[in-house]
């Protein structure tokens, strides 16, 4: 058993790109998803019902589709459009646009339930537009929605194993490639849990000081 | 696409349900209990449920299942498909289903307790008879979210060999060359599935909330 | 011409909402240093007036000047834009009835907050002037809380303190102590009727008779979306003109001898 670990940690920079393409691509994904968050949130709430219906509709669909299923219809059906990407980059965008639904329900419902009265006094007191929503509206938003947001990072690590299907050497895959070649999977398993672990505590870590950050100004 | 390959699709789904289920029914007592350990603060024992929950809610399943299928084997422990799938199922599902239970047992009223402590109730009759009916209730809605969480993921079941809706849907791809509609299919199958779950969960959610204005 | 002499010119203004008229052809003005309060029953409009006064609610008919400056309509006749508002909110405090103070800034920030970024004032010299508001009404202790770790009174004295210090023409009250326990009440008038003895021009929208009859210069009485009778606090209280005025006199008196006994 001691012999396998060898082997594993004699692959370790197989192991470790696979643990630096799980982290940045949850990463980027976390953050565009985020970004088409905060534009498609609106949209929800939109009082224009074409809008408000479509983007639920699309919010309510990823919400019910498998996230494997989803990469695989991207994957095949980019090139169905004359999309041609490679597998990373197809991975990014599936992640993207199905986390960007999630985030969008996590920004709605921490935007219905802000009080209305300090944005108010913002505008009493000269805010608009930009400043308005930089300085009065979006801080107290993120302090609230920071718990679920950092819940819906872990689950984006997650997914990111997924696209081991897709051929995307991220961790999952890694592992699996030092599994059948030297035949050490118990090794090469476990190590790639104990990364999966220390890449969530990590995000752990970060929501409990955004949550202490929050108590402070509860 | 053919029939057959619709059938085939059908019967993957089938075998996606089945193992669904099991995983969910095995798994939610399971979860009840090591809530209970770490609720009653059992020395030791709760730190490892701590540790071991944890874990578990930051791998990703195909990552487990390829830790279960493989490993196990290799440590002296043969096992086959389908058993590497159901327990995979049931050690995601009990480590998320002990959140659900963990948040209702510390949100339960310690008012009600202490009353039935007061009447004589002893440790046993007090969990049977007023602490559990009530944390069955208000982890309804959680438990459902987890088991809508938990039929998404089962289409990783192919990475295991086990026909599912995927494995056949890759299999038809594979054969016939076009493999975006069968995956198609496969979405149509599973979108109902998960959306009557979340409709579930949102009408009991309602319900009580409803039963709650009027108390 | 008149309307320069004027602080707040507010001129056959009127809103519905839906089918409600909430105000009907309200006018009345305000001179530099008065302390004007707006007394009425529930649902008589009092919080709509005063919040078109600001432009939070668009009035559908009628004028609003702050100092000879129109409020709402810009030059051209149309709606004024965002940053034309902003403009002239600026020269207007609000203190809100639930405070709506800033909950991710401390105390002092919150102060610092609108003087700095929206008009654009040296941090330095806001900040002194800050902390001497802070100082002003008793809370200089405090300037480094945040708010969810005040009392409701403290918390409206930050109110208070954050609208003196955008330096605006006119003060706006909206219920400010309504929302706070019997004995917080006390500490927030005490500021108030000395903000009115150094001569700031206010408007206050209030259930504090006892309030109203000593520190107000002007008192307006509306009902049911009208301006029914003006006048001063000896003059109201004492001998009101209207009927409908008497009526909710009497009532309040009922409610103090009900207090009594």
């Amino acid at each position: 058993m001691i012999h396998d670990f060898g082997i594993v940690w004699s692959e370790r920079a197989l192991l470790l790109a696979g643990l630096a393409n799980t982290a940045i691509l949850s990463a980027l994904s976390a953050v565009a998803a985020l970004l088409l968050g905060f534009g498609l949130a609106p949209a929800l709430m939109s009082k224009q019902p074409a809008v408000s219906w479509t983007t639920r509709g699309f919010v309510d669909g990823m919400r019910c589709v498998p996230f494997l299923l989803f990469a695989y219809i991207v994957y095949y059906g980019f090139p169905t459009f004359g999309v041609r990407l490679d597998n990373w980059t197809t991975g990014l965008a599936a992640l993207t646009i199905y986390n960007a639904a999630y985030m969008a329900e996590i920004l709605r419902g921490a935007w219905v339930a802000q009080p209305r009265e300090p944005i108010e006094a913002g505008i009493a007191f000269g805010f608009s537009e930009i400043r308005l929503f930089r300085r009065i509206i979006l801080p107290p938003l993120l302090l609230s929605a920071g718990p679920v947001i950092g819940n819906q990072m872990i689950q984006i690590i997650k997914d990111s194993a997924f696209l081991t299907i897709i051929a995307l050497p991220e961790l999952t895959h890694a592992a699996s490639s030092i599994q059948s070649r030297h035949y050490v999977p118990f090794a090469a398993f476990i190590t790639a849990v104990f990364l999966y672990w220390g890449l969530c505590l990590v995000i752990e870590a970060g929501v409990s000081s955004i949550g202490r950050v929050a108590d402070a100004r509860r | 696409m053919s029939g057959g390959d619709i059938a085939a699709i059908f019967q993957g789904a089938i075998v996606t349900m089945a193992l669904s289920f099991t995983g969910i029914l095995i798994g939610l007592p399971i979860g009840l209990g090591l809530a209970l350990i770490r609720w009653a603060n059992v020395p030791f024992l709760a730190a490892i449920v701590t540790i071991y929950v944890s874990m578990l809610r930051a791998t990703p399943l195909v990552t487990l299942l390829l830790l279960l299928f493989f490993a196990l084997p290799n440590i002296g422990v043969p096992i086959d498909p389908v058993s590497a799938a159901i327990l995979g199922l049931v050690m995601n599902t009990s480590a998320f289903n002990c959140e659900v239970w963990r948040s209702a047992l510390m949100n339960f009223p310690r008012d009600q307790y202490e009353a039935a402590q007061s009447v004589g109730m002893r440790a046993g009759q007090r969990f049977r008879r007023i602490v559990l009916p009530q944390i069955i209730l208000v982890s309804l809605p959680g438990l459902v979210n987890e088991m809508s969480l938990l039929i998404k993921v089962t289409p990783v079941l192919a990475v295991v060999g086990v026909v599912d809706i995927t494995r056949a849907a890759v299999r038809i791809g594979a054969e016939t060359y076009e493999p975006l509609p069968p995956f198609l299919v496969a979405v149509a199958l599973y979108v109902p599935i998960v959306f009557a779950l979340v409709s579930l969960q949102r009408w009991i959610e309602r319900r009580q909330m409803a039963a709650e204005a009027v108390a | 011409m008149a309307a320069f002499s004027k602080v707040l010119d507010v001129a056959g203004v009127s809103k519905r909402f839906g089918d409600l008229e909430v105000l009907s052809d309200v006018s009345f003005t305000v001179d530099k240093g008065e302390t004007v309060c707006v007394l009425g029953p529930s649902g008589s409009g009092k919080s709509t007036l005063l919040r078109c006064i600001n432009w939070l609610e668009q009035p559908d008919a009628g004028q609003i000047y702050l100092n000879g400056s129109r409020v709402g309509i810009n030059s051209a006749g149309t709606v004024m834009s965002d940053r034309d508002l902003s403009q002239i909110r600026t020269r207007i405090g609000m203190v809100f009835q639930h405070f709506a103070l800033w909950p991710h800034l401390t105390v002092l920030q919150n102060l610092m907050e609108a003087p700095v970024q929206v008009q654009r004032r040296p941090k330095a010299a806001v900040r002194d002037e800050a902390l001497a508001l802070l100082a002003k009404v008793g809370l200089s202790e405090k300037r480094d809380a945040f708010p969810a770790k005040l009392s409701g009174g403290q918390k409206q004295r930050v109110g208070i303190a954050r609208a003196l210090a955008m330096r605006p023409d006119l003060l706006l009250f909206d219920e400010p102590t309504s929302a706070l326990d019997p004995e917080l009440v006390g500490e927030v008038l005490v500021v108030m009727r000395e903000l009115a003895r150094e001569g700031m021009t206010m408007v206050i929208v209030t259930h504090e008779m006892g309030f109203a009859r000593e520190a107000a210069t002007r008192v307006l009485f509306m009902d049911h979306g009208r301006a029914v009778e003006t006048g001063s606090p000896q003059q109201f209280f004492s001998n009101p003109e209207t009927e409908r005025a008497q009526q909710f006199l009497q009532r309040y008196a009922g409610d103090i001898a009900a207090m009594r006994r």
